[in-house]
């Protein structure tokens, strides 16, 4: 039972990490003001990107940053047509989410062909093997067990409660979010600003989906973003749109997604199926519990239009 | 006195289209240093859009800007800043999820360095709020503020932005008497620091007590600037409306006609003393105006409501035309001819992204004129040459009847509803706050169509916060307070002692 619960532990850090990197893309977006609900799918191609770049090169760490770069052009899409072309937001960012995962596919059988059998390509290494340690104590798996990647989410995460709370540009930022006019009126460049989210929000998304083909899995399969992306929108409401609240949030779903793999392996009683379904079963619930207060950026969803009168 | 000081601003021929419309047409303005220059003129008479074209919002269509006399572009907001020109916008530009402090200092670009200098910076927005008296505990967020406190807060943010010429776009028009005295006195204060205000305002007893100059603009035009000593009140409103004020005095009548609506012991969320009914009886007769005074938030919304069937009363109950109501909806009231000019014509009034053509139709579409079977199918001809008999007949100034009514001045935008409304001459208007914002122009031909209406032997309920609206129109005013009529009062010489008592509940 010991060791249940200690994987359960470890298995959650694991499963929040993409989380991490998936709600911060969209909280920077939001904050910002702008909706981007096609995290799911700039993370899909992040993840191919990923994927295949990892195998070409060898480097899982090229893979990263290359998933990054494929995130942030995936996204100057939505970019394009909600900031310049003040396009409604949800239908591209829908859009995104059908285009992006079947481009993913379609690249995919172009590379390999159809049929083939799964390639496989190197894993990041862990912090643990890289320094040679043997002990295979919990506290060492916990804190020395994990990727690069992962350290990066949780710092990640402090240097955006940093950044929105203490600095100048932080504040502006969120006033771009919240009342885009008035931070035009002040001098702030409003397009300028939301540009820069799409890039923030397209590189995190990507990175997010390229670490489950250089992280998590050896392979990428098509669907295997698997509806982080979505989830990530529902933790960026319950986390109250602040970063503290987003990382709690994404242990908390990662929690949920970690206890169903184990569930899943000590029951043979119930259908898989039964316990594949909690991760989203507990976003629904708790957007319900919480989703009657809106507490979001005030201008999200609204085009800024320079003269309007 | 203005005559030996220097010019710090000086805007030539300025002229902006949106569109076809000219909202600036050869536009001039001069202002000197240390004065209060007042630009007076009616809604859409195209003073905000100048002072958004100085502030680097709009970018003018032709003309040309001069500051401490040298030619400048001002292409952004933060290039009219360096060159030391602030504005408080008429709809506050403060980020409501903020605090005070945070607000000021958005944007600042004064200080190197990535993380916010709490100390520095604090230091130096309590000097200024001393200095001018502009109080503000700059840890509060907005939302907790009084309108009058978020004003001083936009101050506070222009003149930390250190700015020499600041423009007050109608900074009166939500503020209390009080409120506004200590405006004034910091507007003396700005005065005698040297800095020049640009003041925006149609009330003119304000325009009078507080100006150096007034440059009157008239239909985007500039009519004349003058010399406030040179003036009355009397000349400046005619110049701004371009006729004479016909003098304010209604007939009033004694009112005995039949009864139109009678509300016998209504009550709706009784113990909300600020959005309730508490036991209300009164009685509209035909060719009568009943005007309901009161502080805003003592129940008149709910009447309003209860009185044009959007609700429906917990206890008493109500009679049209000697008729009881047993169902409270607002289609039912609407074929029993009941007219509503809402409080709020952008919320309730009208469909801002519908044309102005379509918006004059909304009530009648089944009517034959209009459509073919019911509605089903609109005559899109017969519509569009309604509309403009109505835009002749009730003077909507706009490009065109097919452009969206969100885009038209507030009191172009009442004429509309007032148009839809008044055109099937109801038995019953029930009028909300029906010129709040406008000018007095507007506000002029709003109350002689009302009048006109209650002549042809319609009953009207005029709800308004404004005592002069109030006292200028009624036959006969009731009082509100906490969701009870307070009292009757005759609307031939009226008791005004007694009302403003009753109006505090006293």
């Amino acid at each position: 039972m010991g060791s249940f619960i200690a994987n359960l532990i470890l298995a959650s850090v694991r499963m929040a990490s993409p989380l991490i990197f998936l709600s911060l893309a969209e909280l920077y977006s939001q904050r910002a003001g702008l909706v981007n609900i096609g995290i799911e799918g700039i993370a899909a191609i992040g993840s191919l990107t990923g994927f295949l770049v990892s195998l070409v090169t060898g480097s899982p760490l090229l893979g990263v940053l290359a998933g990054a770069l494929a995130g942030i052009l995936v996204n100057m899409i939505f970019a394009y047509a909600t900031i310049t072309l003040c396009a409604e937001q949800i239908v591209y960012g829908m859009a995104i989410n059908i285009f992006a995962p079947a481009l993913a596919a379609f690249i995919y059988r172009v590379y390999f062909g159809s049929g083939s059998a799964l390639v496989q390509a190197d894993l990041m290494i862990t912090l643990k093997s890289a320094l040679g340690i043997k002990s295979n104590h919990f506290l060492v798996n916990l804190f020395l067990d994990q990727t690069p990647m992962v350290y990066f989410a949780f710092i990640l995460v402090v240097l955006t409660a940093v950044y929105f709370s203490r600095t100048k540009s932080g504040l502006n930022y969120k006033a771009v979010g919240e009342y885009p006019k008035a931070a035009a009126t002040l001098g702030i460049n409003v397009i300028g600003i939301r540009y820069l989210a799409c890039v923030i929000c397209g590189a995190l998304a990507g990175i997010g989906g390229a670490y489950l083909t250089t992280c998590y899995s050896r392979t990428y399969v098509d669907g295997n973003v698997a509806g982080r992306g979505f989830i990530a929108l529902a933790a960026v409401i319950f986390g109250r749109w602040s970063p503290a609240g987003v990382l709690i949030a994404c242990l908390f779903f990662g929690f949920c997604d970690a206890l169903q793999i184990r569930l899943q392996l000590v029951n043979n009683t119930l259908p898989y199926q039964f316990f594949q379904m909690i991760p989203y079963a507990a976003t629904i619930l708790v957007l319900a519990l919480i989703g009657a207060k809106k507490a979001g950026p005030k201008a999200c969803g609204q085009p800024y239009r320079k003269e309007e009168h | 006195m203005a005559e030996d000081r220097k010019e710090i601003l000086r805007m030539e021929h300025i002229t902006k289209q949106f569109g076809y419309v000219y909202a600036n047409r050869d536009v001039n303005l001069s202002v000197l240093e240390g004065e209060v220059h007042t630009l007076l003129g009616e809604n859409g008479a195209g003073k905000s859009t100048l002072m958004n074209i100085l502030f680097g919002l709009y970018q003018p269509t032709e003309g040309n800007i001069f500051v401490r006399g040298q030619k400048v572009r001002i292409e952004s907001p933060s290039q009219a800043v360096k060159l030391g020109i602030g504005m408080v916008h008429q709809h506050f530009m403060l980020v409501e999820a903020m605090t005070v402090f945070e607000n000021i200092i958005l944007g600042d670009a004064r200080s190197k360095g990535i993380f916010i200098d709490q100390n520095a910076r604090r230091r130096e927005i309590k000097e200024l709020s001393e200095k001018y008296g502009l109080d503000a505990d700059l840890d509060q967020p907005i939302t907790e503020l009084a309108v009058g406190a978020q004003q001083r807060v936009e101050i506070l943010k222009a003149l930390y932005r250190g700015c020499d010429i600041l423009v007050l776009d109608e900074p009166t028009a939500a503020l209390t008497d009080q409120e506004t005295e200590g405006l004034f006195e910091i507007i003396k204060k700005l005065k005698g620091e040297g800095k020049s205000v640009i003041f925006i305002s149609h009330k003119m007893r304000e325009v009078l007590r507080i100006s150096d100059r007034v440059t009157i603009l008239r239909a985007g035009q500039t009519v004349e600037t003058l010399n406030i000593n040179d003036v009355t009140g009397e000349q400046l409103a005619n110049k701004m409306i371009g006729r004479e004020l016909k003098s304010s005095q209604y007939s009033k009548t004694d009112g005995n006609g039949e009864d139109a609506a009678v509300l016998d012991h209504v009550s709706y969320h009784r113990n909300f003393k600020h959005n309730g009914l508490n036991d209300v009886s009164l009685k509209v007769r035909h060719g009568e105006i009943v005007g309901i005074a009161g502080v805003d938030g003592n129940g008149q919304s709910q009447l309003a409501m209860l009185m044009t069937g959007n609700i429906a009363p917990e206890e008493g109950s109500m009679d049209l035309k000697k008729s009881k109501v047993v169902r409270f909806d607002p289609s039912g009231f609407i074929e029993q001819n009941v007219a509503h000019i809402p409080e709020d014509r952008n919320k309730a009034g009208l469909v801002g992204n519908m044309s102005v053509a379509d918006n004059l139709v909304l009530k009648i579409t089944k009517d034959k004129r209009f459509s073919d079977g019911n509605g089903l199918r609109l005559k899109k001809k017969a519509i569009h040459n309604y509309a403009l008999q109505m835009q002749k007949k009730y003077d909507i100034r706009c490009s065109s009847v097919d452009q969206e009514a969100r885009n038209l001045s507030g009191g172009n935008q009442q004429k509309i509803i007032l148009a839809r409304e008044l055109e099937a001459a109801p038995d019953l208007l029930i009028a909300v706050h029906p010129t709040r914002g406008l000018d007095i122009g507007a506000a002029r031909f709003i109350h002689d169509a009302i009048v006109k209406e209650r002549d042809a032997g319609c009953g009207v309920l005029l709800i308004s916060a404004d005592f002069d609206e109030i006292l200028e129109v009624s036959d006969r005013i009731l009082v509100m307070f906490e969701g009870k009529i307070m009292g009757e009062f005759s609307g031939k010489n009226p008791p005004i002692e007694e009302i403003s008592l009753a109006m505090a509940g006293k």
